[in-house]
């Protein structure tokens, strides 16, 4: 499946993704430097902060418990798109994601 | 049990303490060559010093816990702390003080604090000498950051510094010497006294401090974890912000082209990366297992505690050229200095924006001139926690 990765000065990266894995995960698998996701998921660390593209909001759903508390720690602005891309699990409905990578992530 | 054993990792029988206390980094190069996992029998613990893996333990909290009854940490702090917990009760714990340790927090009233006293310190130190800039700059700026941060600005920066040493000896007193207790015992009546009253002030006038937050919080956390917690944050937010310092800035003045490009380029956040990654101020972190494990091969029996080695992670040659150099621009850097998982450090926030965003700028801005007439005098220690000891420079 694709994700496409669109960074904070508008380049565009569309990589391959594993289903199950997470947003976050396949930003590292893939390289993409906007995403650091230091704390492997654990939601404790918010460098894996991102913006769900308006088309997308609906699919990718609410934030999880807990997710919002961590979002207060990002470093960017956190706008009502705003997730923690480690907390995204890629289904099938994904399939053709679009996140937007905010300007810092530490 | 002969297939059994056979499964169990080497043991090795030729490191000591004292070798990795004074220089780790070549026998980490070594077992992450050979045999990346090793039971190291002068330090009775499962040694895994590949990136992968160090990860992998931290991030699988579900079987390596942190929960371990076992360590020396609860008679040095006297309490259960976070950093023992697992689960909702460690989450609880954890996101109690986070308000005040958010970017946000930071930026607002953390940040233009620093500053200030980032001036003061450095118009105390003398220029055209010799001084340790460990000793009179590293340490007690990140004493005095720290004691606003939590709530106890009466706290001095002695007090501070004596504190989180009582703390950290108390805590790594795997002999169960009953010196190190006696003194932690005495930092803790300390630290006891003086917190009993800043409750009440911070009660009284409630700031964004951590011990405020927690204490005025909606639904507070119990005032023992209140306490514990503050200790934890004692004894994990000095050295670390210290150890950095000295290290980047030695780093910094050892490579004289890396560091005018440095300034030419105001990235001293990559610098201070490069400096966590290069030594990082907690070298090891412990977990115990849960169940049985494998890894690369190696049977990990429950009731075993692995060592997971974030300063040999750090530097693994599958993520890191020439990862012995301070190389303040690699492209990338993907270490693991502040661990990972659920434990992952809650000060990250604050050492990149006080050490990183804001000292290491005003440090090389007052002393354009600085120089370290003689590195080979620095003297490194520590296996748990690493950083020189001394930092011998001439400012100008
Ligand atoms: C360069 C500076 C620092 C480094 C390299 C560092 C490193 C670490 C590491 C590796 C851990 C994880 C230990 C484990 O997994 O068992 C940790 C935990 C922690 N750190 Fe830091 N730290 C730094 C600064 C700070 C500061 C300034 C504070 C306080 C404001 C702080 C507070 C904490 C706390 C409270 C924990 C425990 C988190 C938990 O168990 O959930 N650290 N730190
Ligand atoms: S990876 Fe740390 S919060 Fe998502």
């Amino acid at each position: 499946m694709k994700i496409t990765y669109i960074a904070a000065d508008g380049t565009e990266t569309e990589v391959n993704a594993r289903e199950g894995d997470s947003v976050m995960q396949a930003a590292i698998a893939n390289d993409i430097d906007g995403i650091i996701g230091e704390c492997g998921g654990s939601m404790m660390c918010a460098t894996c902060h991102c913006y769900v593209d308006d088309a997308w909001v609906e699919k990718t759903g609410p934030q999880h418990d807990g997710e919002s508390d961590m979002l207060d720690c990002a470093a960017s602005e956190v706008k009502p798109t705003s997730r923690l891309s480690c907390q995204i699990k890629l289904t099938e409905e994904l399939d053709g994601l679009v996140v937007h990578l905010p300007e810092a992530q530490i | 049990m002969p297939v059994e054993t056979a499964n169990l990792a080497p043991v090795d029988e030729t490191i000591t303490l004292r070798d990795l206390h004074f220089d780790p980094y070549p026998i980490y190069r070594r077992l992450r060559a050979e045999a990346p996992v090793m039971r190291v029998k002068a330090a009775g613990r499962t040694f895994l010093t590949k990136a992968a893996d160090t990860k992998f333990v931290k991030d699988t909290p579900e079987i390596f816990s942190s929960n371990d009854p076992n360590t020396p940490m609860k008679p040095a702090f006297q309490a259960h702390t976070l950093m023992r917990k697992d689960g909702a009760e460690h989450m609880a714990e954890r996101m109690a003080m986070a308000p005040a340790l958010m970017p946000k927090t930071i930026q607002e009233v953390w940040q233009p604090l620093y500053r200030d006293l980032v001036g003061q310190y450095l118009d105390r130190l003398p220029r055209g000498e010799v001084v340790d800039l460990h000793k009179e700059l590293s340490a007690p700026i990140a004493a005095r950051i720290l004691a606003h941060i939590l709530g106890i600005p009466e706290a001095s920066d002695e007090q501070m510094i004596f504190w989180s040493q009582a703390l950290i000896d108390g805590a790594g007193n795997f002999g169960w010497e009953p010196g190190p207790f006696a003194v932690s015992d005495h930092a803790n009546l300390e630290m006891n006294a003086l917190l009993e009253k800043a409750v009440e002030r911070v009660r009284a006038n409630p700031d964004r401090s951590a011990l405020s937050v927690m204490v005025n919080a909606e639904n507070p956390i119990p005032m023992s974890q209140i306490v514990a917690n503050i200790k934890i944050a004692i004894g994990g937010g000095i050295n670390e912000p210290r150890d950095a310092l000295s290290t980047i800035v030695f780093g910094l003045l050892t490579e004289p082209e890396q560091l005018a490009e440095t300034r030419r380029t105001g990235k001293w956040g990559a610098a201070f990366e490069e400096g966590v990654r290069w030594v990082a101020p907690i070298q090891a972190s412990s977990r115990l297992v849960t169940e049985d494990v494998e890894i690369r091969g190696c049977l990990i029996p429950k009731g075993d505690t692995v060592m997971t080695i974030q300063a040999s992670a750090n530097h693994d040659e599958d993520l890191f050229e020439h990862p012995e150099r301070f190389d303040v621009f690699r492209a990338k850097n993907p270490h693991q200095a502040f661990g990972s998982g659920p434990h992952h450090c809650a000060g990250t926030h604050v050492a990149r924006r006080t050490v990183g965003a804001v000292m290491l700028g005003m440090l090389f801005e007052r002393f354009p001139g600085m120089t370290l007439p003689d590195p080979s005098v620095v003297e490194w220690r520590g296996f748990g926690f690493r950083g020189p000891i001394n930092l011998p420079v001439v400012l100008n």
